[in-house]
């Protein structure tokens, strides 16, 4: 009988297919049965039933019957004569299979290969956290340092419990653990931790800012470089620069009127009524002016004021130019003239 | 208060707008609840309820905090105005939309050249939201005077017809010169917004001491632009050390967001997005809190997530 430990076969799952499909073929001269079961592509074995047999199988068979009815001194020497023939067909297999040398060569460095691949890797990944935990205490800029300038107290962070979380809403973007502790969310898993702020800490807080920050609301505002007056408590002044581009000491604004303005629900905004009614005083004004440019001198008493002239001519010549001169918007035609019906001269009666 | 509860049927927030009516002055009892979206919040506190937005520290998200807020108040049915305290750098009109409709300041309202009414923008989305600017770019205000201006500015708006809002929101200027003591002058409650480094921090410090000298008690904290994996890789500090620090209760924790660009670049605010962001579910949390006069009893801290698989056994 043939011994399995001749083709041995130590891990059948790292092996490639190719070598059992060629070793395949010559398993049915063997006379071996193998049932062969395939799971993801990987042929694992399960039944593995080797039976040694002469090439032909039934004159065997046949022969073993013979044996058994001859005499016992034929049957041993039969029985020594399959034993021969028995290992010289083993012989012959063995000779045979020069494809399972190569592949049993070829699995040996296969192995070798994966598992230097696997301790490389569970090396890299050994170095990989190693770095990761002493790269946050070693990186400038991170919190660590932080603590090192004592900025941060080192004895607080870290100490609160999770709080248990319950989801009245069951909303499927918000996965909620086990545990209740995390909460699953965008693709990023949360943990809440309470605030640890309490009323005695607010407290403590509010004493160290009024210890360090003492200030008063500055209600005097001064240019550079002016006195301060007497009955001013310098810590109320605020210093203005003269070229501060947005800011001005200088109050043009009358604060009861500015007061004013603001309360103001109704009507027409002050500057605007103020412009409005200077406006309206401006052109009253105006045509006030025109009137009285326009206005006629009476002849009665214009004489009163003229002086004595050389000629009786210009003088006539004056008065009657005086008198033909119209009044600005007066309505009254020359025929209606007061002086007489004498017609005027056309240069005069025009304006 | 837990903050897991952002991340649920943002839909359910659309209350309609409140119209505004006379009402006089009240004042409730705090109330402590924890955050439910299905109901609207308890408004807590004495109406109107005058808070301002500060810093100390430039470029940590005051204003976009402001803008925000308010929004999300007048989503949740409560009538707001947002006053930009900035005298020479006005943005809330940016971030807002509304940088076209503004054409008189609270300069203009002392000088007498319009109304408070008239100032006053008011969203056409949500009407029970108005914004007013102190005044334009490169124009000149007395110092000593701003703080009486805005007194007088609160008490007239106290005072209007249609009633007074239930939240004035002061959007303070950086620092803590003129300008930041001109905004916190009429202010009863001060939200103090934050980013977890230590320059931020040590400015918030100071600031809180100021307001506290000033006689505001009422301060509350909001840490804004949190980066949960920088925490969990230490490079961060957590909220819980910012807290730590400066020993403030907790308005909202506001994760970094790269929608807070585009919601500028749009004058769109972040809580107006559909689907919500992230920071704008923090913003609307933190409006809530603000409303009821709660704060965060937890905060979520980002883990390393569970190892499954034979691969993730090579760190991959």
């Amino acid at each position: 009988m043939a011994s399995i430990a001749a083709v041995p076969v130590r891990s059948p799952s790292f092996l490639p297919l190719r070598n059992f499909r060629n070793g395949l073929q010559f398993w049915p001269e063997l006379g071996l049965d193998c049932t062969c079961k395939y799971s993801n592509g990987r042929v694992t074995y399960r039944k593995f039933v080797v039976k040694a047999m002469e090439s032909d199988v039934d004159s065997g068979l046949r022969n073993d019957a013979v044996v058994i009815k001859s005499s016992e001194k034929d049957y041993a020497e039969r029985q020594q004569k399959l034993h021969q023939n028995i290992v010289a067909k083993l012989h012959e297999s063995v000779g045979s299979l020069p494809v399972f040398a190569f592949p049993i060569g070829k699995l040996s460095g296969m192995n070798f290969t994966i598992g230097l691949c696997i301790v490389a890797t569970m090396l890299v990944v050994v170095v990989k956290g190693y770095a990761a935990k002493g790269s946050s205490d070693r990186r400038p800029g991170s919190v660590a340092d932080l603590v090192r300038r004592g900025q941060l107290r080192s004895d607080r962070r870290g100490i609160s419990t999770p709080l248990k979380y319950e989801d009245p809403f069951n909303n499927p973007m918000v996965k909620v653990s086990k545990s209740n502790s995390t909460v699953e969310m965008c693709g990023k898993v949360y943990r809440l931790a309470p605030v640890t702020l309490t009323d005695e800490l607010q407290t403590v807080h509010q004493k160290r800012r009024s210890r360090a920050y003492q200030w008063k609301r500055p209600t005097v505002f001064l240019k550079e470089g002016d006195p301060i007056p007497s009955d001013v408590d310098p810590d109320t002044v605020r210093w203005i620069p003269a070229n501060h581009p947005f800011a001005t000491t200088a109050s043009d604004i009358d604060e009861g009127l500015a007061q004013t303005n603001v309360y103001q629900k109704h009507g027409v905004p002050f500057r605007i009524q103020a412009e409005h009614e200077a406006l309206q005083r401006k052109l009253e004004a105006l045509q006030n002016d025109q009137k009285l440019g326009k206005l006629v001198i009476d002849p009665a008493s214009a004489r009163d004021f003229e002086r004595p002239l050389k000629s009786h001519m210009k003088s006539e010549n004056q008065v009657e130019h005086n008198i033909s001169t119209p009044k600005s918007g007066s309505s009254a035609s020359p025929s209606d003239h007061p002086s007489g019906n004498k017609p005027l001269p056309e240069e005069l009666q025009n304006p | 208060m837990i903050s897991i509860h952002t991340i649920i049927k943002p839909s359910t927030l659309q209350f309609r707008p409140k119209r505004p009516s006379r009402k006089p002055p009240k004042t409730l009892a705090p109330i402590h609840a924890l955050l439910q979206y299905n109901r609207k919040p308890q408004l807590a506190g004495d109406t109107p309820r005058v808070v301002v937005i500060t810093s100390g520290k430039g470029g940590v998200g005051k204003t976009t905090t402001t803008a925000n807020i308010g929004i999300s108040l007048a989503r949740l049915g409560f009538s707001a105005v947002a006053i930009d305290a900035d005298v020479g750098l006005r943005n809330l009109d940016l971030l807002l939309g509304l940088e076209n409709r503004v054409n008189y300041t609270v300069v203009e309202v002392l000088n007498g050249d319009c109304r408070l009414d008239q100032a006053l923008v008011r969203d056409k989305q949500w009407s029970n939201f108005e914004l007013l600017c102190i005044s334009k770019p490169r124009s000149k205000l007395p110092l000593g005077f701003g703080g009486k201006a805005l007194i007088w500015l609160v008490d007239a708006l106290k005072n209007r017809e249609e009633g007074p809002p239930d939240f004035i929101l002061i959007d303070c200027p950086a620092g803590i010169d003129a300008g930041f003591i001109t905004a916190i002058t009429p202010a009863n409650e001060a939200v103090l917004v934050t980013t977890p480094d230590i320059t931020s921090l040590r400015d918030a410090d100071r600031v809180t001491g100021l307001l506290e000298c000033d006689g505001i008690r009422d301060i509350k904290m909001i840490v804004n632009r949190v980066r949960t994996d920088m925490i969990k890789g230490e490079d961060m500090m957590s909220v819980l050390d910012v807290q730590e620090m400066l020993g403030l209760p907790l308005l909202g924790v506001i994760p970094e967001d790269t929608e807070v660009i585009r919601s500028t670049n749009r004058g769109y605010p972040l809580v107006l997005n559909k689907p919500p962001a992230l920071a704008g579910l923090a913003f609307e949390q933190a409006a809530w809190r603000l409303v009821e006069q709660d704060s965060m009893k937890a905060v979520m801290m980002e883990e390393e997530p569970k190892k499954r698989g034979f691969f993730s056994f090579f760190g991959g």
